[in-house]
């Protein structure tokens, strides 16, 4: 019902676009994306001068944004069945169940050459490959950092030593003030210091190791944060951790980019990279990062065409527009060579820590990982069982889980 | 012609004429359901034994290219000879990856300019794709220890003709693929139509010259109608049984020869081409299904193994056995509707209320492409294996029986005793989660209707100062969406922040963590949800509280009686009718109350105050398992039904108050 004045706009738009050059057979690429606010209008505006660049060719590029929430279940639901777009905008994460479930996204792997997979970040370049094969583009990245307030901490800690020190200084817990909040409970977090530890969740290949040596040194050194140190709150939620912040409550954060978005206008904040682990022989903590891919679909009328604009959203012209006035973090390499990128703190920050983030797992059986995961992280932290006794049942849980799914 | 003997009431219905239609229509029924069958198992026959050929074929082609190194000339020559060889391909063409290269090629295209070796063109990214596709099923198959993904594809043309790939290794690895495009088969000749219409004519023409000598004996007509019937379908089953058996020992028997074939024609190209002939060629493992594990019905030595193909003949019969049952029950039932006259009363109802049932018909045809559509699919879904990795595939592939409802109903390991004599519960077992949804729903129905009635009671005081203001406040939470109450509730029962906890402590007490035991985290989502659930109760007790003649009430103090007596003499009974209906209303409600446990407890912790809903819902979105959380709904669909059977009962019950 909303749509219907947009969609009889782009009838009428579409109507005086044949109407002005009858003599061209039309190519339309259909984009889908999450996209609002600024990040939609750097968008539009890419597009906007893509469609300029491309009207003699007759190709034309339409944007429909749909809502997040719906955004994944109805790619999966229109695009096997030819109802759905030319591209689309997407993390990685649900990546790996559509190709499983086939139909849905076309390999790119043909069309790509050297060029256009170096002139991205090599993590985000590995994030849109599953089995070996490209599956798309990555347009931008999203990772969890430091974020301080610069009056409780003049200078960041660069190593988990400097962090327990500055926190344990700053932590009263009576008066609810604490040196370090993060959601450390939720596993996405709590994945940085695990991969810094040299943990993961999958063996190279998809057999899940949540009970990895490594994964258990991780979970032990959050343990000492939290009790030996004390410089962490209790049950962090994220709505706890932004008000904790914005009080001025909690010095030293780790989120991502849309937690800028809920600092309070007065706080004076900068961003440093996630500090080295001197529990770890000195190796940075390693988030993980989530890449929006631009993705041809499987059902395309137009690939080849479809494949060029994903080329030329993933560009350094575009990334520039969407970095400087979308507030995207592009994957794009060269962008960050520009003035006015390299000046921004914000995006330079991103930058530094992206180069040892991990790229997300985008295995179909990652999402059965998350809720034993949880399980025993809240196990963990309420100190209900050992660290390596719960990463067992977890571990246990999900290769049930996982054999549940792949027995045939 | 049923409803025109049922038409004119006035005459006796003609049980022969019924009973001819009746056999008639069901033995049409039987043998066309049973022709098509047997078409499509034919034609099936004829696809799988052409699959097999074919996967013969481009084995022995892959051991040759592989023998040849994949890339070079080498492999153009015994391409070049393996072609000659096979006049049945109409195209064979072998790509490597590095480089995107179109290594060999037979197709009339790829000459002049086009031949191989070359880069591939924009247009062939498909042939790539496929290949890419090979290498990722053989790699993720070795990787998982499972054969789940098709490591030979088949794809059937328009023509009906095959278009097949196989992987190419070199050192372990898939570095190319081979793919060859075969003839069109010949086609395959349908079942005689003459035979099965005999099998209808002649069971009919017996039945109406029997009727000549039985005359309107009902019950006599009924059971011969019945037999004939059954000899129809039995007849035409065997039939149709012995003659899918001759074809599989044909195909069995033509497998065996192409295998010894192509063995030869391969050790023969490797010695032309001094190939590496060792290890020597196993003929027999060509023989095997998309997963390259063979199928064994060819041995080594070229033979058959007979106990192979008697075990799958036997397979055959069980199915055709199954179909039968089916076919057989469905026309049984056709005729007896027919025969004792269900049809000719059905056609008499339709017409007689015409005008109803044009109107019912547009609500009729919403319901069934919204309701039961969706529901029976479910129900379907609920058979299946279904898991993110087969969503597109058949229904019928995927079919698992009752095995989903047999892992849900019949695991009765709730708890176990641990090494140190303690009881550990399994929070993921069905009937704990039964228990904790039983129990969740008990103790808030409850709730809800005690303090939903007490503040009824409160408000209903006459001469009460500022009552609507009161109401409304009492009625907020009602109001508010429910998503929001149970978050801000959440937040109250934080460990450090929590306003619930910040109370304890303001007494003295220690700050509880709510959500590391069941029992604690259970009470947070009784909590939220009893704020929620008493504006309702609230509401409908006033209404029935204001509608109470104050009569009763006068009446009752001049007799003597005490304000407890008037209470449960005159005012509860009054309520009855007005809050059993609620309280119904209000079960099946909580019983599948998602988002409060959702949102507040999340579970937490472990799984153990999770309800059926959300445990079904994080079958089917977290654990990908569509199939098992359909079967999960539907037992507590099940279980719905159950409960409104009983409900059914009391309301019928309180209507007479």
């Amino acid at each position: 019902m909303k749509l219907t004045p947009r969609l009889s706009l782009a009838a009428v738009a579409a109507l005086a676009a044949s109407l002005a050059a009858p003599a061209l057979a039309q190519k339309e690429i259909v984009v889908w994306h999450a996209y609002r606010a600024e990040e939609k209008a750097a968008l539009e505006k890419v597009v906007a001068a893509y469609n300029q660049a491309n009207a003699a060719k007759g190709i034309k590029v339409t944007t429909l944004a749909v809502p997040y929430d719906a955004f994944a279940d109805k790619i999966t639901a229109a695009v096997p069945r030819g109802k759905g777009p030319d591209v689309f905008i997407y993390a990685q994460d649900r990546l790996g169940g559509w190709i499983e479930a086939g139909n849905t996204v076309e390999p790119i792997d043909f069309f790509l050459d050297k060029a256009t997979k170096d002139r991205f970040i090599p993590t985000t370049m590995e994030a849109m490959t599953y089995r070996g094969t490209v599956w798309g583009l990555p347009l931008d990245y999203k990772v969890i950092t430091m974020i301080y307030n610069k009056k409780l901490v003049p200078v960041p800690p660069k190593t988990s030593k400097e962090l327990v020190a500055v926190a344990r200084k700053l932590t009263d817990k009576k008066a609810g003030r604490f040196g370090l909040a993060y959601s450390y409970s939720d596993y996405y977090y709590h994945a940085a210091l695990q991969n810094g530890f040299g943990g993961r969740v999958f063996d190279p290949g998809p057999k899940p190791v949540l009970n990895a040596p490594e994964n258990v040194k991780a979970m032990e050194l959050l343990m000492r944060w939290l009790d030996t140190d004390g410089i962490l709150p209790a049950e962090p939620s994220t709505a706890l951790i932004t008000s904790l912040f914005n009080d001025g409550r909690a010095a030293i954060v780790f989120s991502g980019p849309w937690f800028l978005g809920e600092i309070a206008k007065g706080i004076d904040y900068a961003l440093a990279p996630l500090p080295t682990l001197d529990e770890a022989g000195g190796k940075p903590m390693r988030p993980w990062m989530t890449v929006e891919g631009v993705f041809v679909t499987a059902q395309s009328k137009n690939k080849d065409a479809a494949y060029d604009f994903a080329k030329v959203l993933t560009d350094t012209p575009a990334a520039r527009v969407m970095a400087l006035e979308g507030r995207q973090t592009p994957a794009n390499k060269a962008v960050y060579d520009d003035p006015a990128v390299a000046k921004d703190p914000i995006l330079s920050a991103f930058r530094k820590q992206v180069e040892v983030a991990i790229p997300m797992p985008n295995l179909p059986e990652m999402t059965m990982v998350w809720s034993p995961a949880t399980t025993a992280m809240n196990t963990i932290v309420k100190k209900s069982a050992t660290p390596k006794a719960a990463l067992d049942a977890a571990e246990k849980a999900v290769l049930r889980d996982v054999a549940g799914l792949r027995k045939r | 012609m049923s409803a025109r003997a049922g038409d004119a009431p006035e005459r006796p219905p003609s049980h022969r004429l019924r009973f001819a239609v009746g056999l008639l229509v069901a033995s049409a029924l039987a043998v066309g359901v049973g022709y098509r069958l047997l078409d499509g198992a034919l034609a099936q026959g004829a696809r799988s034994a052409e699959d097999r050929r074919a996967n013969v074929a481009i084995r022995a082609l892959a051991e040759v290219v592989d023998r040849a190194g994949v890339t070079g000339d080498a492999v153009r020559a015994a391409v070049a000879a393996w072609a000659k060889d096979h006049p049945q391909q109409a195209a064979i063409k072998v790509v490597a990856f590095d480089g995107l290269s179109l290594e060999a090629s037979t197709d009339p295209a790829d000459t002049g300019d086009e031949a191989a070796p070359r880069r591939l063109r924009r247009e062939e990214k498909d042939l790539y794709d496929r290949g890419q596709r090979l290498r990722a099923a053989v790699e993720t198959n070795r990787a998982e220890g499972a054969s789940r993904k098709d490591e030979v594809e088949r794809a059937r043309l328009a023509d009906g003709s095959l278009s097949i790939a196989a992987p190419l290794e070199k050192d372990g690895a898939v570095v190319g693929l081979v793919q060859v495009q075969r003839r069109p088969p010949p086609p395959v000749k349908p079942p005689s139509w003459l035979t099965a219409l005999s099998y209808v004519a002649v069971p009919v023409a017996v039945f109406l010259l029997a009727g000549l000598v039985v005359g309107e004996r009902r019950a006599v007509l009924g059971v011969l109608a019945v037999v004939l019937l059954a000899g129809t379908v039995w007849g035409y089953g065997a039939q149709s049984a012995a003659k899918l058996e001759r074809g599989r020992r044909a195909v069995e028997e033509g497998i065996a020869g192409i295998v010894r074939d192509e063995g030869a024609k391969a050790s023969a190209i490797l010695a032309s081409l001094s190939l590496p002939a060792e290890p020597p060629l196993d003929p027999a493992r060509w023989d095997a299904d998309a997963f390259r594990r063979p199928y064994g019905v060819v041995r080594s030595d070229g033979s058959v193994d007979e106990a192979k193909v008697a075990a799958s003949a036997a397979r055959d019969r069980t199915a055709v056995r199954n179909a039968l049952l089916l076919v057989g029950g469905v026309s049984l039932a056709v005729l007896l509707f027919v025969g004792l006259g269900g049809a000719s009363a059905f056609v008499r109802t339709v017409r007689t209320n015409r005008v109803a049932y044009t109107y019912v018909l547009p609500a009729m045809a919403g319901m069934v492409v919204l309701v039961f559509f969706p529901f029976l699919y479910g129900i379907a879904i609920s058979f299946t294996d279904s898991t993110i990795y087969n969503t597109n595939a058949p229904l019928t592939d995927i079919w698992v029986g009752f095995k989903n409802y047999v892992s849900i109903l019949s695991d009765f390991h709730v708890a176990t005793r641990d090494a140190d004599g303690t009881l550990v519960f399994n929070y993921l077992n069905f009937y704990w989660t039964l228990w904790v949804t039983v129990a969740w729903t008990v103790t808030n129905v409850t709730i809800g209707v005690t303090v939903g009635l007490f503040l009824a009671l409160v408000l209903n005081t006459k001469g009460l100062a500022l009552k609507p203001v009161y109401r409304v406040l009492l009625i907020l939470p009602w109001a508010m969406p429910n998503y929001i109450t149970a978050l801000i509730w959440k937040g109250m029962f934080h460990q450090q922040f929590g306003v619930v906890n910040q109370v304890i402590q303001i007494f003295g007490g220690s700050p509880v963590s709510w959500f590391e035991t069941p029992f604690t985290s259970f009470l947070t989502a009784l909590a939220t949800n009893g704020w929620l659930s008493f504006p309702f109760m609230m509401v409908v007790s006033l209404g029935a509280l204001q509608s109470i003649p104050s009569d009763l009430y006068e009446a009752a103090r001049v007799d003597g009686a005490s304000r407890w007596q008037q209470f449960t003499g005159i005012t509860l009974p009054s309520l009855k009718p007005a809050l059993v209906p609620a309280i119904i209303l209000s079960v099946v409600w909580t019983f599948n109350m998602f988002n409060i446990i959702y949102l507040v407890t999340q579970g937490e912790p472990g799984g153990s105050t999770e309800i059926l809903i959300t445990q079904a819902y994080k079958f089917a979105f977290e654990k990908y398992r569509y199939g098992y959380a359909a079967a999960y709904s539907t037992v507590i669909f099940g279980i719905l039904v159950v409960y409104g059977t009983f409900q059914n009962r009391v309301t019928r019950a309180t209507e007479g108050i």
